[in-house]
């Protein structure tokens, strides 16, 4: 909507609690990413810049959450006004979920950094890691532009992350059957694919709201699914 | 999008009360109101929202011929109430105010005791056979009012005398007296603390349950807290008529949603 309100204040407040989203989103994509580059160059300093990025996240999906209460408690907002406050709380919350799953994964970097050496491993994982990202910055772009086929793309992207979840799923079973001293590193590289995988679901989210902001409807369940691994045994084992 | 409030009080029957075809109205040379097509719900609240000078008024006005003062008025176009035209030449404007109440934006008592003001309606319609039927209808009607309980033992003071908020709701209950199937009410609680116009709003409610009752306001969230469906005038025209939790959540028409934001539309 191209006009502002007659009160510019109401206006500045809507700018403001989404100027924090984006900048939450911001920190949120430089995590994924340096989470991931901690992990294939072993850099614990790096590593620990994720965890105490983490915190100024956390702070700023309060600080969120308080500033849209707010401004239904005051506004009394209707009709997109109440889809924006409504859609900064769950994206904030969605953004704070990708965080934590970045921390969890610059975490590991530690332990991983004493074990087995896991083949293409942190090359595959870098690459999925860029590919949340990416998603991550079209949906927030999406978001500001009120960008509804961007939105709609993101959705779509998603199956490909899940693809490739399941293409590690797969490679980790077998270095675990290759050899047992793989499978503590495996256990952990798994755990770091499968939230890489979520935080391609918690991208989605966002984007589902991005179009509920636009068009006042949630998205119909639609979007091709990727993720196979609730199936799978290992060959052996089938 | 489904209305719980619907469930919740069973009442909404979906038939239609009130029509309006092709409705024009002219003060003079101006044209005020500018074919609006509508029907409104029996049992049910119905809301007109609108910018000042929209029309909202002058077409609440035409539901029971008020607009007949007005020298310079002209209403064009057809309005049924229950598939009878109110504009037909055989249509008494009395016997039509009786059945279509109306209470205003200023709570006007008349200048009389509590009672009276309920009764006077009743006893120039020949409505009470006798003073305990008067009295047993001022009764209904004040508790239809909800007053009652603050005015029973006072009911042969002045009606002046009463704080705003009873002062309106006297008028509610003065409009009901004459047991009209249909309500209008002007603006019913700008002139209202938020108390009295909570306890109004609430009385609006529970008189769904036997009228069809439609409602000018200037307050939107008096509108979404009230009513069913929602029609928002602009410029004399009917711009989006719908379910009242639909207009406010995702309304079709960028006029609705520039008005509802506070938007310069």
């Amino acid at each position: 909507m191209a006009n502002g309100h007659i009160s510019s204040v109401f206006d500045r407040e809507l700018e403001a609690v989404q100027a924090h989203i984006m900048r939450m989103g911001g920190l949120v994509e430089t995590s994924i990413l340096d989470a991931a580059k901690s992990l294939e160059t072993r850099d614990e300093e790096l590593a620990e810049e994720v965890r105490r990025r983490d915190l100024l996240i956390d702070e700023l999906e309060i600080q969120i959450n308080e500033e849209a209460a707010r401004l239904i408690a005051l506004r009394a907002p209707v009709a997109v006004d109440l889809r924006t406050a409504l859609s900064v709380m769950k994206i904030s919350g969605n953004l704070e979920r990708i965080g934590d799953f970045s921390k969890n994964m610059a975490k590991r970097t530690f332990v991983l950094a004493q074990m087995n050496h896991i083949p293409d491993a942190y090359a595959d994982i870098r690459r999925m890691a860029q590919m949340v990202e990416l998603m991550l910055k079209d949906a927030l772009d999406a978001y500001i532009r009120r960008d509804l086929a961007l939105a709609h793309d993101v959705r779509v992207r998603d199956a490909e992350v899940d693809q490739m979840y399941n293409a590690m799923f797969r490679q980790f079973l077998t270095f675990m059957m290759e050899d047992p001293r793989n499978i503590t590193g495996c256990m952990h590289l798994h755990f770091i694919a499968k939230n890489t995988e979520r935080m391609g679901d918690h991208v989605t989210s966002i984007a589902d709201q991005v179009i509920y902001l636009i068009t006042g409807e949630m998205p119909a369940d639609d979007r091709p699914k990727g993720d196979r691994t609730a199936f799978m045994t290992s060959e052996k084992e089938g | 999008m489904n209305d719980m409030r619907m469930t919740e009080r069973k009442v909404g029957t979906r038939d239609t009360k009130i029509s309006g075809e092709n409705v024009d109205v002219y003060y003079g040379s101006t044209h005020a109101i500018k074919g609006v097509n509508v029907n409104i719900e029996d049992k049910a609240v119905t809301a007109f929202i609108g910018p000042s000078g929209c029309g909202k008024s002058t077409f609440l006005r035409c539901l029971n011929r008020m607009n007949d003062t007005i020298d310079s008025c002209r209403v064009e176009g057809k309005i049924t109430i229950d598939g009878n035209d109110i504009y037909d030449k055989r249509v008494d404007p009395v016997q039509l105010r009786a059945m279509v109440g109306m209470v205003f934006q200023k709570p006007n008592p008349f200048p009389k005791s509590i009672y009276d003001n309920v009764a006077y309606g009743p006893r120039i319609h020949g409505l009470a056979q006798s003073k305990d039927d008067l009295d047993e209808i001022v009764e209904k009607s004040l508790r239809r009012g909800a007053i009652w309980n603050e005015v029973k033992d006072r009911l042969h003071s002045p009606g002046t005398g009463l704080s705003g908020g009873q002062q309106q709701r006297l008028c509610i209950a003065r409009a009901v007296a004459t047991e009209p199937e249909v309500l209008l009410m002007d603006e019913p609680c700008s002139a209202l603390d938020p108390i009295a116009t909570a306890q109004v709003e609430e009385l609006i409610d529970e008189l769904r349950e036997s009228f069809s009752v439609v409602i000018v306001t200037h307050s939107m969230q008096q509108a979404a807290r009230v009513s069913q469906k929602t029609a928002f005038f602009h410029l004399g025209e009917m711009v989006e008529f719908g379910e009242t939790g639909e207009i406010f959540n995702n309304p079709r028409d960028p006029r609705t949603e520039s008005y509802i934001t506070g938007r310069i539309g």
